[in-house]
């Protein structure tokens, strides 16, 4: 249940990016908070499960199909959410396709493609939605991040590099946007389970809670950062991580 | 200035505290070996004179304060006695410091009177030293102050309190200190060594417990071993030498990796092709 003083209500939000894991929740959590969406992402399956657990909260959603790589869909599902709703109060770049291999046999292709996926099209939403939000003199974005932003481990380098250009990509439009009435926050996320992945379990015992994240954990904070009690954040990085950040 | 000839200490003179064990005999050693004269300090006699033994091997000076640096008596009289006996200071090596006492306690059986005593070492103790010999440089218009922080500084650790609070403070009382003391040509700088084995520079008591969590250490440390005493008295040599002459209120580390990962365990290499991760 949000507290009143965190409820979005009736604001509107886009969910951008492709992700197994953090599409729904971050939806779902927006709408159960008072929030109309939309959702921009591939035209998998997963879309359109996400949209449907949204439809049967009652409000308003919007699926829009789109690749997310390409600069100019992103702009055309921007510009929908604008002719559907009116403006746009709320962007969570939710992109988070996984990849870790060696260093040396990772193909440019591979990088590209993540670079892709997990910065390149939150850059295209910042721009796209950043334009809109400034004509309004008023937004949110939230970028969803893995703490792989911060710290390295082996076989990611082009995951981690992703994540942390998101991060740094987060801290500048924060200043950037500082006096325009925009404020520009980061989800950290630590191990969360994902439905057709096995739990870990040395990893899970590293957690300092000793169990991996459910998504949809992730969801409160998403909320708590688009609401209107959060103005005076901008350019931070907040876990939701079971204190892996916390320890050694 | 010929290459060869930066980074030696020839003639300075240097107070360490700590100085009798661990890393802070390590120090020693190796800037004695530069060239360096040595004054170490710490509450006991005996390793401060097995310190100083090996410092003079080196062909150096050194002196022995035995020093309660939670005392600033103690502490003045350290500065006092130094200027005294060899003239002059030019580096102050905040690195006294305890990691959990002799027998680690759990969270509520740390009596006020611990967590004074776990703060005062760690904490205090590289305030009260650099705010009396900081009197001294500003004076002299030229110095620089060390201060030993820890990887534990920036994380935390079940059950260890007084030592990862107080580490991190030791962080940003760098920070305040170099900005104060910038004016007067003082730089300020922090080492931050990650787990270094000073097994062999130990007392038994102490050897004991080290040899207890070896095994553990090496899951944090990305290298796959402990750092050697060296890898930081190299860092406090820079630190201590005319190459860091433009630095101030930085901190250095030295960890191994540790604090580049630390989002698993060392040893952890996922393979995840792009097929499976594409949606």
């Amino acid at each position: 249940m949000t507290a009143k003083a965190f409820l979005v209500k009736d604001k509107i939000a886009l969910i951008a990016g492709d992700s197994k894991l953090w599409t729904k929740p971050a939806a779902v959590a927006l709408v159960e908070a008072g929030a109309d969406v939309a959702i921009a992402a591939k035209d998998t399956p997963r879309l359109a499960e996400a949209t449907e657990a949204v439809r049967k909260t009652g409000r308003k959603v919007l699926a829009i199909p789109t690749d997310v790589t390409k600069a100019a869909q992103v702009k055309t599902a921007v510009r929908r959410v604008v002719a559907e709703y009116g403006r746009i109060d709320i962007l969570v770049n939710a992109g988070d396709v996984h990849f870790f291999q060696p260093f040396l046999k990772i193909r440019n292709a591979e990088w590209n493609k993540v670079m892709d996926y997990n910065f390149n099209s939150a850059l295209s939403f910042c721009r796209a939605a950043g334009k809109q939000m400034l004509k309004q003199k008023k937004g949110r974005i939230i970028n969803i991040v893995s703490g792989l932003s911060e710290r390295g481990m082996v076989n990611g380098a082009t995951y981690c590099v992703a994540m942390g250009s998101v991060l740094q990509l987060t801290r500048v439009l924060a200043l950037e946007w500082a006096m325009k009435g925009i404020t520009v926050n980061a989800v950290g996320t630590g191990w969360f389970a994902e439905a057709d992945r096995p739990i870990d379990e040395a990893v899970a015992r590293y957690i300092p809670v000793k169990r991996y994240g459910e998504p949809d954990e992730i969801g409160s904070l998403v909320v708590y950062l688009a609401s209107d009690v959060t103005e005076f954040t901008t350019g931070q990085l907040m876990f939701v991580d079971g204190g892996v950040m916390a320890h050694a | 200035m010929p290459v060869e000839k930066k980074g030696s200490l020839e003639g300075q003179v240097i107070i360490i505290t700590g100085g009798g064990t661990g890393l802070g005999s390590a120090m020693a050693f190796r800037l004695a070996e530069e060239g360096a004269d040595i004054v170490v300090a710490a509450r006991r006699l005996a390793p401060l004179e097995e310190t100083a033994a090996g410092v003079r091997k080196r062909g150096r000076k050194a002196l022995v304060v035995p020093t309660d640096v939670t005392d600033t008596g103690q502490v003045n009289r350290l500065i006092e006695k130094t200027l005294g006996e060899m003239g002059k200071i030019d580096v102050f090596i905040n690195n006294a410091g305890i990691v959990r006492g002799d027998r680690p306690k759990t969270l509520w059986d740390i009596t006020d009177q611990d967590w004074r005593v776990g703060i005062d070492v760690n904490l205090s103790g590289a305030f009260y030293c650099s705010r009396a010999v900081s009197k001294y440089f500003a004076e002299r218009k030229s110095g620089k102050i060390i201060l030993v922080a820890s990887g534990e500084g920036f994380r935390g650790q079940r059950n260890s309190f007084m030592y990862n609070t107080a580490k991190a403070g030791v962080v940003n009382l760098t920070r305040v200190m170099a900005l104060t003391l910038a004016e007067f040509n003082i730089r300020v700088n922090c080492i931050v060594p990650g787990f270094v084995d000073t097994y062999d520079l130990q007392p038994e008591a102490t050897q004991k417990l080290m040899a207890s969590t070896r095994a553990t250490w090496r899951l944090f440390l990305p290298v796959g071993h402990m750092g050697k005493p060296d890898d930081i008295a190299y860092l406090a040599l820079f630190l201590c030498s005319d190459a860091s002459d433009y630095i101030t209120g930085g901190y250095f580390v030295s960890d191994g990796g540790g604090l580049t990962g630390g989002f698993a365990t060392t040893g952890y290499a996922p393979v995840v092709s792009l097929m499976e991760g594409l949606p």
